[in-house]
């Protein structure tokens, strides 16, 4: 046994997660006893005696923690929300109920009883659904025939997003989500239908008991991160209410709805002077930039697509005859002008629709630093704000796409341990100029990594090789049915045209192709039609897979993977040399992988 | 930068003989009796296989499908011997193959795989960042009294599966497994 692997090579990052290296501070040491009293920096709630250990911390009076806040319930208002929401789907049967009966009085009582059913069902989840803090848990009961009971242990609460669809909106409600991280949407809470105020309160408290935790756990291990986005030393004022926190400051929301909330905000952590940031507020006429991504270009197909399908559905439902439909597709393939016409207009809104879209989804996009979290916030309609506890922030990943490269335009997302539905929820910044967006990224997680080095040439050849071979296989399968069935050569010509374009786009991918290791960070980067550059901490590595398919072996190449428990899991720095590539694993965890490399590679 | 990119690029390519790679191989081979399992499920399949194309070239016998051209359509009488001569020597040859290319090792607390046969796959998983450790047991690993030891961490690329160890042996390492990671406990995900 040749010691330890973990600790020792780790890097001492800023983001020093302190409980993951406890080495991290020079005096960790002399503290690695939990019972030797609190480090200079003071993790604030120290472990009390008992199970309630988010006791207040050291400042102010000290108020015990109420070992159980009062059970709420949602907004009333939500009565309104909910039958608006289900009435869409209650349309349906209910126009039903009505063709059927003929317009009688008796199908009318049918529709009345249905349309008084959702709002009764309404009142009564809303009157069966209490959420309440007890001690160090969120309980979320719902008592409709039996009793279920989500209980949420707030030290396992990674984050808490708030949103609000337009009709929320309209009637200043939210929805709170609770990201447990434990992946799968039935582990996580969700109130739906707090009022803002109180989904402000809520999720102040639920972030200040996962920093509370994070605090006592740095604590206990005599451990404190150096380093201002750290979440140790949280100086917390509890106010005397049923829960600790209030709103966080400079949102133009009404402090909580506890009386004494007004206590004056002096949660900032040692080291942070303001308590809100705003990183980067998205300019809005670099909204411009959105459909170079080519996603939101297809708007208008998904439109109608989503309209023939709508059509469809409506159409059995309102028992239009199936052979009208026929007709109507029979009449339109007979005016082929106009079908060119409607394909052409479609193309011609692609860009349109497709800004227009990602506009509604991207408005404003905002980044914030705020109380070791970062918060990205958008959208026009339903406006979403997402918190990442900067804690588990672990890199980032640049994304660009070619028509991106080429207005040289970046998209961000951050790598966040336990992240459910990263893709979405990750993103830091939308498409934005790519110095501008490495600048903001700088400042939320850390610089970029340049200086790639590249991958032996014979992965140049494997890339043209995998862009150019299967359209010639497909072009001579389309070559041998074609003549059978003439009409094929079209596909030919198309196979052989992708053929081609394969050359520049193989070379392409070859130059995206590029890892390297560097202050304690690593980084890979692959792609041409989306190029990806992953930047990530070393201390996130959890393991490495290396692989070698038998054209690999005969080239000389391998796929190094790094196993990262956050973002997709992992990344790869695909066709490295063999040596370079078990030397690059080497490289980042050197006692990982030392026993087993052989030294001189043979020459 | 291009200098280096060259020298590495030699290193990678005149220094190899390609398919080597500077990694010694895992000091533990895996059960012998493995290689029955790997023989039983390839013959399994085989069967599987060959069957499939001999119901396949029945029904283009029936000249069901009749815009296949005529060579291919005759030809159909064939199908099974062709898949039986692709198949078999691969369902032979891929258990011995197997045997060589599977093997393992913990040491300096680090677990070290290596698996596959035409493809192969390096594991290295520091048992600090362990999360799980399952040992199981399908069918055919019961009636041979073998067992597979699955290591997970937070990442499916940072985890790995040992296929094929006796049970003792693979009971033995679970534990080992377990009780180590438990010591290091590490919260690194």
């Amino acid at each position: 046994m040749t010691g330890l692997p973990g600790p020792p090579d780790q890097p001492r990052d800023q983001h020093a997660d302190p409980h993951a290296d406890p080495h991290a501070d020079p005096h960790a040491d002399p503290h690695a006893d939990p019972l030797a009293g609190p480090s200079p920096e003071g993790p604030g709630p120290r472990d009390a005696p008992g199970p309630r250990a988010y006791g207040p911390p050291p400042v102010g009076p000290p108020v015990g923690l109420p070992p159980a806040g009062p059970s709420l319930r949602l907004s009333p208002r939500v009565l309104l929300t909910e039958p608006i929401r289900t009435l869409p789907s209650l349309l349906l049967p209910l126009t039903g109920v009505l063709f059927l009966g003929g317009f009688s009085s008796g199908s009318f009582g049918w529709a009345a009883f249905g349309l008084v059913g959702s709002v009764l069902y309404a009142v009564v989840r809303w009157a069966t659904f209490t959420y309440q803090v007890i001690g160090d848990r969120l309980e979320l009961t719902r008592a409709l025939i039996g009793r279920s009971v989500r209980t949420i242990p707030l030290e396992r609460i990674r984050g808490v997003d708030v949103s609000s669809p337009p009709l929320h909106r309209l009637l200043g409600l939210a929805v709170l989500r609770i990201d447990t991280g434990a992946g799968g949407a039935k582990q996580e809470g969700e109130l739906d239908g707090v009022t803002l105020v109180e989904a402000e309160r809520l999720k102040a408290a639920l972030l200040w008991h996962a920093r509370a935790r994070a605090a006592r756990r740095a604590g206990a291990r005599g451990t404190v991160a150096a380093h201002g986005g750290g979440p140790a030393g949280a100086a917390v004022t509890v106010p005397a209410g049923p829960l600790p926190g209030s709103p966080a400051p400079a949102e133009p929301v009404p402090a909580g709805p506890s009386p004494v909330a007004a206590v004056p905000p002096t949660r900032h952590r040692t080291g942070e002077a303001l308590p809100e940031r705003v990183l980067f507020v998205v300019p809005r006429r670099w909204l411009a930039y959105g459909p170079l991504s080519g996603s939101y270009l297809l708007t208008p197909f998904a439109f109608v697509a989503g309209a023939a399908g709508l059509a469809f559905q409506w159409g059995s439902e309102l028992r239009i005859d199936g052979r009208i439909v026929v007709g109507a597709g029979e009449w339109l393939w007979g005016h082929p002008l106009l079908l060119a016409g409607a394909l052409v207009v479609l193309v011609l809104a692609m860009p349109v629709l497709g800004a227009a879209m990602y506009a509604v989804f991207n408005w404003d996009f905002t980044l914030r630093a705020r109380d070791g979290y970062l918060v990205a916030e958008r959208g026009l309609l339903t406006r979403r704000s997402v918190s990442l506890e900067r804690r588990r922030v672990r890199g980032f990943e640049l994304v660009e796409g070619l028509a991106e490269r080429w207005a040289g335009v970046a998209r961000a997302w951050a790598i966040v341990t336990g992240l459910g539905d990263s893709g979405t929820r990750g993103q830091l910044l939308s498409a934005i100029p790519r110095r501008t967006a490495l600048d903001v990224v700088r400042e939320a997680v850390g610089p970029i990594l340049t200086g790639l080095r590249p991958h032996p040439p014979v992965a140049r050849r494997r890339r043209l090789f995998r862009a150019v071979f299967p359209w010639l296989v497909t072009a001579a399968c389309a070559a041998v049915a074609a003549r059978a069935w003439p009409p094929l050569w079209w596909a030919v010509a198309v196979a052989l045209v992708l053929a081609v374009l394969g050359v520049p786009l193989g070379l392409d991918r070859y130059r995206s192709l590029g890892h390297t290791h560097e202050g304690g960070r690593l980084s890979v980067r692959s792609g041409s039609l989306r190029r990806s550059q992953v930047v990530i901490e070393e201390r996130a590595v959890v393991g490495w897979t290396l692989r070698q398919t038998w054209f690999q072996r005969r080239a000389g190449v391998l796929t190094v993977v790094a196993g990262v428990g956050a973002g997709s899991g992992g990344y790869a720095a695909i066709d490295v040399g063999e040596a370079q590539g078990v030397a690059f694993a080497a490289e980042v965890t050197p006692a990982w992988l030392a026993p087993f490399t052989e030294d001189d590679p043979p020459s | 930068m291009s200098d280096r990119t060259e020298r590495r690029g030699d290193t990678a390519g005149a220094g190899s003989l390609p398919g080597r790679v500077p990694l010694r191989p895992p000091a533990n081979p895996v059960s012998r009796k493995a290689i029955v399992m790997w023989l039983l499920d390839g013959l399994f399949w085989s069967v599987l296989l060959v069957g499939g194309a001999f119901l396949l070239s029945g029904w283009i016998g029936d000249g069901r499908w009749s815009w296949l051209p005529e060579w291919l359509a005759d030809g159909a009488g064939w199908l099974p011997a062709l898949t039986a001569v692709l198949v078999v020597p691969a369902a032979l040859a891929e258990p011995f193959w197997r045997y060589a290319v599977h093997r393992w090792e913990l040491s300096g607390d680090v677990v070290y795989a290596r698996s596959g046969w035409i493809d192969r796959q390096w594991t290295f998983v520091p048992v600090s960042r362990i999360q799980t450790v399952d040992k199981k047991q399908g069918t055919l690993e019961r009636v041979l009294g073998l067992a597979t030891v699955d290591i997970r961490t937070a990442s499916h690329a940072g985890s790995s599966t040992i296929k094929g160890l006796d049970y003792g042996v693979a009971a033995a390492l679970a534990e080992r497994l377990a009780q180590r990671a438990e010591e290091l406990r590490d919260d690194a995900t």
